[in-house]
C-alpha cells in the first residue's frame, strides 16, 4: 500500500514536471536559432511576413517567426506576466511601452550601431515618454493621426482642404447641405472615438498640460480642455445616422466606396481602405484644430518601435534581425506597403495620398498623441466613447480628473 | 482489496493533483498578490495590506460592473430557464422530425462563444439595422449595441440564444424520467394541461430545475468572451462585466494586484450565491 502510493506520487509529480518543461521550450532540433517576433499591427502582418521570409532565406542559421494576435498589447502583458517575453517586440510608443520599459522588460540598446541611422527626433520621443535616458526601443515607423478625404467628392463640390477649425466646420456644413455624409464616424470601437481627442488635445492644450497634470499643477476642468471636449462633440451632427453603431472595419469599407467625404483616422488605415477599393483617390490632411493655420501641428507618433527582450538568450541574433529590417530597401518596402513614415533618415514616403503631410515632417511641426501621456489604467478610450454619447462636458472633465487621481493613488 | 483501492486512487489522485497545481495554487497566488502593489511584471513589489480593497470599495467602475453583471445574470437566468423549459416540452411531445429539431436546438451549444459573438456583432450592425429601416422601427434602425442604454439587451439576446441549448437538453432528459403512467392517471382524473404541468411535470423535474438555475446563473455571472466579441464593454462602460473589468484593468491597465483584489471579492460573492442557490432550491426539491 505504502509502495503504491509512493509510486503514484512520483508518477504524478513527473507528469506535472514534464508538462511544465514542455512549455519552457528548449534547444531546437534543426540547429537553428529560433526568434519570435511579436508585433501589434494586424494591418502589417503580411508586410512583415514578406520581410521575415527574405531574412530567413539570407540567414540560414536563424528562423524568425511572427506572432500577431488581436488586442496585442494586452496579450503582450499576459505574456510578460507568464515570464514568456518574445525575443523581438514591435509595438507603438504607448503608455504600455513606457510601463514595460520602466519595469526592465526591454534590453538597454543605448549605443547600438542600429540607432545611428535613426532620426534623433523619434529617439527623443521615446525617451520623453519613458522619462529615462536608457534607450529601450529603436523607432522604426511613424504614423499620422488626421483626416482623410475623398478627392473626387471634394472636386465635385468645389471644396478646398480646410486649414482652420472654422473652415473644417464650414466644409462639413456644405457637404451636409449637398446631401453627402461629411464624416464617417466609427465610434462603436472606442479607440476610434479617441482619435479626434488625440488630435485636438496636443494642439489646443499641449503635451505639457499632461506632464503638468502628472505633478497636480493643473486639472482637466481647465478652459483649454473644455475647448477640446466641445470640439470633439461638434463633429457628431456631421456623421452618419448611426455614429456609435459602426466599427473601424465598417468605416474602412464605407469610406473606400465613397459613402462619406471625410474619415477621421490614422495613416495606418490607408492600406486597409485600398484593399476595399484599390482605385480610391484619397488625400490626408492634418486635423485643423485651431483657427491659426500656422500654429497647427500634425499629430504623429512612433507607430512601431523595435525592442529586444531583456531575458532573451539570443540578443545578437535579435539585433541582426532588427538591423535587417532597418536596411534602406527593407524599410522602404515596409513604409510603402503601410503608408507609414520611416524613422530612418533619408527614406521618404512618396505616396500621393499623404503628400500633403510631407511639409509637416520636413519642418518638424509634429506633436505626439495625447494618450501616450495618459496612464493606460485611466481607460481614456472608453471614457471618451461614453462622453461622446451622453454629451456632458462637465461630467467628462470631472471624470477625467477623478479617474486620474484614483489611478495615481493606487499606483503610489 | 488493496489492489482495488489502488485503482481508485489512480482514478482520483492525478486529477486532484493537476487541479491543485493548475487551479487552486494560482488562485491562492492571486489572493497573495492582492495584498501587494505588483503590476504583473515588475521585478519587485511591496506589501500594502488592505489598500487595494480600500480603493476597490470606492471605485465606481467596480460598482458599475457589478450592477451590469447582476442585472444581466438575473435576466438571462430567468429568460433562459423559461424558454428552454418550453422548448424542451415541445421537443418531448410527439411531434414529427423530433430528433431533427433536437439537433437543431442543440446546435448553438457546440459553436464557440466568440464565433457566435462576432457573427451577431455583424448581424446587429449590418442586418438588423436594415430590417429596422425597412420596417420603419426607430429603435432597430441603428445598431442596438452602440447605444449606452440598450446595448445590454443586445448582449442578453445573444447570451440567451446560445444558452438555451444546454438547458433545453438538461430539461429534456428530466422530462424523460417522468413515467407516462402519471399522465394517464391524471388524465383519467380529469386534470387539465395546466394542472398537469404544475402538479406533475414541474415537481418531478425539480432537480433539473435546480441544476439549470445554478448553471445558467453561474455562466451569466462569469460572462466574458461574449462581451469581448460584442461590445468590448462599451459604449463607455455600459456593458462591462466584472470579469471584463478584471481582465482589462489588470492587464491593459497594468493594475494586476488591484484587480486581483477585485477577483478575490468576486470569488467570495459567486461562492456565496451558489451555496445559497443550491441550499434553497434543494430544500424546495424535497418539499415537493
Amino acid at each position: 500500500m505504502a509502495k503504491w502510493s509512493r509510486l503514484l506520487g512520483t508518477a504524478c509529480l513527473l507528469g506535472v514536471l514534464l508538462m511544465l518543461t514542455a512549455c519552457g521550450g528548449g534547444q531546437s532540433a534543426d540547429g537553428k536559432v529560433h526568434i519570435e517576433f511579436f508585433q501589434n499591427k494586424p494591418e502589417a502582418k503580411d508586410s512583415f511576413d514578406r520581410l521575415i521570409a527574405k531574412f530567413n532565406e539570407e540567414n540560414p542559421d536563424i528562423a524568425v517567426t511572427q506572432t500577431n494576435p488581436p488586442d496585442a498589447e494586452t496579450v503582450l502583458m499576459t505574456r510578460v506576466v507568464k515570464e514568456d517575453v518574445p525575443d523581438v517586440i514591435g509595438m507603438g510608443a504607448t503608455d504600455t511601452y513606457s510601463v514595460l520599459g520602466q519595469s526592465g522588460i526591454f534590453a538597454d540598446l543605448t549605443g547600438e550601431p542600429a540607432l545611428d541611422r535613426i532620426n534623433p527626433r523619434y529617439v527623443q520621443m521615446l525617451t520623453d515618454l519613458t522619462g529615462s535616458k536608457e534607450i529601450t526601443g529603436i523607432p522604426y515607423a511613424a504614423n499620422a493621426d488626421g483626416i482623410m478625404y475623398n478627392r473626387k467628392i471634394f472636386e465635385q463640390q468645389n471644396l478646398e482642404v480646410p486649414k482652420t477649425w472654422s473652415e473644417l466646420m464650414e466644409t462639413a456644413q456644405k457637404l451636409k447641405d449637398a446631401g453627402i455624409t461629411p464624416f464617417y464616424l466609427t465610434y462603436k470601437d472606442d479607440w476610434t472615438s479617441n482619435l479626434l481627442f488625440n488630435a485636438l488635445a496636443p494642439n489646443i492644450a499641449g503635451i505639457d498640460f499632461f506632464l503638468e497634470r502628472r505633478d497636480d499643477k493643473v486639472t482637466f476642468e481647465d478652459p483649454v480642455m473644455r475647448e477640446v471636449a466641445e470640439k470633439a462633440l461638434a463633429v457628431l451632427p456631421f456623421g452618419t445616422n448611426d455614429n456609435f453603431g459602426r466599427t473601424y472595419a465598417d468605416g474602412n469599407r464605407a469610406f473606400a466606396n465613397g459613402e462619406a467625404a471625410m474619415y477621421i483616422q490614422g495613416s495606418w488605415a490607408i492600406p486597409e481602405i485600398r484593399k476595399a477599393n484599390a482605385n480610391i483617390d484619397l488625400g490626408f490632411f492634418a486635423t485643423p484644430t485651431v483657427d491659426d493655420a500656422e500654429a497647427n501641428k500634425l499629430v504623429s507618433g512612433v507607430d512601431t518601435l523595435l525592442a529586444v527582450s531583456e531575458s532573451t538568450e539570443h540578443r545578437a541574433e535579435s539585433l541582426r534581425f532588427i538591423e535587417f529590417l532597418l536596411q534602406d530597401e527593407n524599410i522602404a518596402q515596409y513604409i510603402k506597403e503601410q503608408t507609414a513614415f520611416a524613422a530612418v533618415e533619408g527614406v521618404d514616403q512618396n505616396d500621393p495620398a499623404v503628400a500633403e503631410l510631407q511639409p509637416y515632417f520636413e519642418s518638424g511641426r509634429l506633436v505626439d498623441f495625447a494618450d501616450h501621456y495618459i496612464p493606460a489604467a485611466v481607460q481614456l478610450n472608453s471614457m471618451v466613447q461614453g462622453f461622446l454619447q451622453d454629451g456632458d462636458v462637465d461630467a467628462f472633465l470631472k471624470r477625467l480628473d477623478s479617474e486620474w487621481t484614483k489611478v495615481a493613488n493606487r499606483r503610489s | 482489496m488493496v489492489k482495488r483501492r489502488a485503482a481508485f486512487y489512480w482514478m482520483t489522485v492525478p486529477a486532484l493533483l493537476l487541479f491543485f497545481v493548475f487551479h487552486t495554487f494560482p488562485a491562492l497566488q492571486g489572493v497573495f498578490y492582492s495584498f501587494t502593489n505588483w503590476n504583473g511584471f515588475a521585478e519587485s513589489y511591496d506589501f500594502v495590506g488592505f489598500k487595494n480593497y480600500y480603493y476597490l470599495f470606492q471605485d465606481d467602475n467596480v460598482g458599475n460592473a457589478y450592477w451590469f453583471t447582476f442585472k444581466f445574470a438575473v435576466v438571462v437566468t430567468i429568460v433562459i430557464n423559461v424558454l428552454s423549459l418550453l422548448i424542451a416540452m415541445g421537443l418531448n411531445a410527439n411531434i414529427k422530425a423530433r430528433n431533427f429539431f433536437r439537433g437543431v436546438y442543440f446546435l448553438p451549444n457546440i459553436l464557440s462563444v466568440l464565433i457566435v459573438g462576432y457573427i451577431f456583432n455583424y448581424l446587429f450592425s449590418n442586418v438588423f439595422t436594415v430590417w429596422g429601416q425597412n420596417l420603419g422601427l426607430e429603435a432597430l434602425s441603428t445598431n442596438l449595441l452602440g447605444s449606452q442604454g440598450l446595448a445590454w439587451l443586445g448582449v442578453v439576446f445573444v447570451a440567451v440564444w446560445q444558452g438555451i441549448a444546454l438547458n433545453t437538453i438538461l430539461y429534456l432528459s428530466g422530462l424523460q424520467t417522468i413515467p407516462t403512467q402519471l399522465y394517464e392517471a391524471s388524465g383519467l382524473d380529469g386534470a387539465n394541461k395546466w394542472q398537469e404541468f404544475w402538479k406533475i411535470t414541474f415537481p418531478l423535474i425539480a432537480p433539473f430545475f435546480t441544476i439549470n438555475m445554478v448553471l445558467a446563473m453561474k455562466n451569466a455571472l462569469m460572462v466574458f468572451d461574449l462581451i469581448v466579441a460584442l461590445t468590448n464593454g462599451g459604449p463607455g462602460r455600459a456593458t462591462q462585466s466584472i470579469s471584463h473589468l478584471i481582465y482589462t484593468g489588470g492587464f491593459e491597465g497594468g493594475e494586476f494586484a488591484y484587480q486581483s483584489a477585485n477577483s478575490v471579492i468576486y470569488f467570495i460573492v459567486i461562492a456565496v450565491i451558489s451555496i445559497v442557490q443550491i441550499r434553497y432550491l434543494q430544500r424546495r426539491e424535497t418539499d415537493m
